[in-house]
């Protein structure tokens, strides 16, 4: 039985006479026994995970090149963030099945359900929640609905010398400029909360529930108690190919304009 | 659609509002600057409005020139009149938001010189933007950018 370990395919397990031990009980498998090892599967696909870092390490840069007004980085780190967002937007109905939208985004009574289970000190390995649970999935939304507007928000916003702007300024006048550059400003502490939000939930599961949420963003996996159950996390190289097309598209037009 | 994705797509549009909605009432506020304070704060937001004119135009392919000179004229405007906005009494005090730091008054002659700058440019500004030479006003534009520049870095403090 030393010789079982979790992994993606089926080990038969040797009894000392070499015998498999399912010729004991043929409906002896080694997950229905939680002190097992559970196997780990594959949860997010690999845009996923790109995306998300990258989100991470640009919101941090425009952050930064704000703060020490730097506008011309600020500007490209704009650029590159609008691009992933048309990026994952997209892939929110064109990824693998724990990307898209419809699979992750539930009602309020499953909301209200999982709340209810949350205070339980336990890693969540059902399958019922193999990639975002529905509360996780409001903060997704939130973050993505606040992100988009903030992009959005800078790409209109003047200075207040009117010198520095963004590279759709030249559509609004000075007073509308100046207000979306106001906005800019207020969105980025709303979104600086969510922020905190999100990554205060994600400690909850690693210290609370013991459960290691950012691992499973970084390398993609996750113990799952019942294999069969994985999500099935395939891409399609002609889908990722046009939505990677569509975002460098969208930031090089934007970054033409400015 | 279906009667979830109904319910779906009204909590979305609820989620958006909440979080959207505060913003307005955080924006539409604005501050209530009197006297001298006002005066200059208002004729900034003028130049403002001015050099963003003028920025918009020097980038589009074909400017419009005419924009370019009454934009020019108010910038040239005024470059004269700041000489009269900052007299002894008008900084930094409490309840009275203002970006004017204290410099201005405890170094008088470098805030003068820091305003002669910018006067010497808008004034060349002033003169380019009578021809119809576009690489130069756009060269004109730029020293006229860093003598706004000069001046903010020493005697305007920064944004919060």
């Amino acid at each position: 039985m030393a010789g079982w370990k979790g992994g993606k395919s089926q080990e038969i397990v040797l009894l000392p006479d070499h015998r498999p031990i399912s010729t004991l009980s043929p409906s002896f498998h080694p997950s229905a026994f939680p002190s097992f090892p559970m196997p780990s599967v594959q949860i997010w696909d690999m845009p996923v995970r790109l995306v998300h870092w990258l989100m991470v390490a640009l919101v941090g840069i425009s952050w930064w090149t704000a703060e020490i007004g730097e506008l011309q980085y600020h500007r490209y780190s704009g650029y590159t963030l609008l691009g992933l967002l048309v990026f994952r937007v997209y892939w929110g109905f064109a990824g693998s099945s724990t990307a898209r939208f419809a699979s992750f985004v539930k009602g309020p009574r499953a909301v209200l359900a999982y709340l209810r289970q949350l205070p339980e000190r336990v890693a969540d390995h059902s399958p019922a929640a193999p990639g975002h649970n529905p509360l996780g999935a409001l903060s997704v939304m939130a973050l993505l609905v606040l992100l988009i507007t903030q992009v959005a928000l800078g790409l209109f916003a003047v200075d207040v010398d009117g010198i520095e702007s963004g590279p759709l300024s030249h559509l609004v006048s000075f007073d509308t400029g100046r207000a979306c550059a106001e906005l800019h400003e207020d969105v980025f502490n709303v979104l600086l909360t969510f922020i905190a939000l999100h990554v205060a939930a994600v400690l909850f599961y690693l210290l609370y529930k013991r459960d290691n949420l950012i691992a499973a963003m970084v390398h993609g996996r996750r113990k799952i108690r019942d294999e069969a159950a994985a999500p099935h996390v395939r891409i399609s190289l002609v889908r990722l190919a046009i939505g990677v097309a569509l975002a460098a598209a969208a930031a090089w037009w934007i970054a033409n304009r400015g | 659609m279906r009667k979830s994705s109904r319910t779906r797509t009204s909590l979305l549009i609820a989620a958006v509002v909440a979080v959207v909605a505060p913003l307005g009432i955080i924006a539409a506020h604005d501050e209530n600057a009197t006297g001298i304070y006002k005066t200059r704060h208002d004729a900034y937001h003028k130049l403002g409005d001015a050099f963003k004119t003028i920025r918009d135009q020097v980038k589009s392919g074909s400017p419009d020139l005419a924009a370019i000179r009454s934009a020019a004229d108010v910038v040239n405007e005024t470059s004269v009149n700041q000489f009269n906005w900052f007299p002894a009494g008008s900084g930094p005090a409490p309840g009275v938001k203002t970006r004017a730091k204290a410099e201005i008054w405890s170094r008088p002659q470098d805030f003068e010189a820091a305003q002669k700058l910018f006067a010497d440019q808008a004034k060349k500004f002033h003169t380019v933007v009578a021809g119809n030479d576009v690489a130069a006003i756009s060269a004109q534009f730029a020293e006229l950018g860093k003598s706004c520049k000069n001046c903010h870095e020493t005697f305007r403090t920064k944004e919060d």
